[in-house]
């Protein structure tokens, strides 16, 4: 009855990457009550909290990639998310992470974050990627210097207003030296 | 990447099937327009997209969700119609929409008396309810040749809706409603069908 979905499991050295699944929208339904959110569309009510979920798990069905959810391997806990995102209107294909609060503060995000990419270009055949950065959160842009991504332009995107575009290193900068992005 | 798991349900006239990537043009041209003013549009570009995808998720997370509507005849799509319960919902819902264009063809009937069956004959729900905006006759109209009856004792979604509970799987086997129903859906396929006591407008 349930739609069957590919979603690959990934595994880095600290995190499961896996697809979302209804337990994690308590977690994301309490983020998203905060003014943490507001760099990612919050905060939001429940009702449309649980909406962006299921749209996680649609955005795989229709274009056979998108967000993973992340535990760590430890405790097994719901640390946020990171994916590949490129719903339509969307500008180019997007990387994409956003943590829980609990689950900030420990190079998370850019540990996915390269996995997801490996994915992208690796599995999928991406040459290229972008991330869409809120001007004025310093913590994502921490993150995608750490993958070796570069701001690019403003762009004036017609859901979240002006917001940064960061260009990610291309799978030939990867092969040619790039690679202490991974360090 | 797939939805074939999402079972398909065919009436006379009509193939419910799940949402498809190249169904999304006719849902945002909806969505996007007035006529989804009960069922929180008109929406974005953006906003009708992450609904659409948010169809396939409820599949997912509930196991049951809303279809597609087909025509068998051509394959063109004409609206949806299945069931919706999304995070803090009172109950589970009985949904409909039809794309402007199509009405007045008794469609929604069609297609909705399909997916209660399902949902009372293999899922095993024991009733299901529709919120509707009191301003929508058309819905209202429509709940009401279903069996469904306004229930103001029910909680509701945020107080602006109305709440029509659907007749139980009991009061439809083999009822005068159900009866009644099926000679509707015949009337609409074959206008010329007439069953006894038809009203005359």
């Amino acid at each position: 009855m349930t739609p069957a979905l590919d979603i690959p499991v990934l595994e880095t050295e600290r995190l499961i990457l896996r697809a979302p699944r209804e337990s994690d929208f308590e977690h994301e339904r309490e983020f998203f009550a905060t003014e943490g959110s507001r760099f990612v569309g919050g905060p939001l009510p429940a009702h449309r909290v649980w909406r962006s979920l299921a749209m996680l798990i649609g955005h795989w069905a229709f274009r056979g990639y998108g967000f993973w959810a992340l535990e760590d391997k430890e405790s097994g806990t719901y640390q946020g998310r990171v994916g590949l995102w490129f719903p339509e209107g969307w500008i180019e294909r997007e990387i994409g992470w956003t943590l829980m609060p609990h689950g900030q503060g420990n190079g998370y995000a850019t540990e996915a974050a390269l996995a997801a990419r490996a994915h992208a270009y690796d599995v999928l055949g991406w040459d290229t990627a972008i991330s869409e950065i809120d001007p004025k959160n310093e913590a994502s842009k921490a993150v995608a210097r750490r993958l070796g991504a570069s701001f690019e332009k403003m762009y004036d995107d017609p859901e979240y207003g002006p917001i940064e575009i960061w260009r990610h290193l291309a799978p030939t900068d990867l092969e040619n030296g790039g690679m202490e992005a991974y360090a | 990447m797939h939805t074939a798991n999402i079972p398909t349900l065919e009436t006379r006239r009509l193939a419910l099937r799940g949402p498809e990537a190249e169904d999304y043009p006719d849902f945002k041209a909806t969505f996007s327009s007035y006529r989804s003013r009960f069922m929180g549009g008109p929406l974005n570009g953006y906003e009708a997209w992450m609904l659409y995808a948010a169809e396939i998720g409820h599949w997912n997370i509930r196991g049951y969700g809303m279809w597609m509507i087909h025509l068998r005849d051509t394959d063109e799509t004409v609206g949806m119609a299945g069931g919706w319960m999304p995070a803090k919902w009172p109950e589970r819902e009985i949904a409909w929409i039809i794309w402007p264009e199509k009405a007045g063809h008794g469609y929604a009937l069609e297609a909705t008396h399909a997916a209660r069956g399902y949902f009372y004959d293999t899922l095993g729900w024991d009733g299901a309810v529709s919120y509707i905006d009191p301003k929508n006759l058309d819905s209202i109209r429509l709940a009401e040749r279903l069996g469904a009856k306004k229930d103001p004792q029910a909680a509701t979604i945020d107080g602006s809706d109305t709440v029509y509970r659907h007749p139980s799987p009991d009061a439809l086997v083999g009822s005068q409603l159900a009866h009644g129903i099926e000679m509707e859906i015949a009337n609409y396929i074959d206008p010329l069908f007439k069953p006894k006591g038809w009203a005359i407008d």
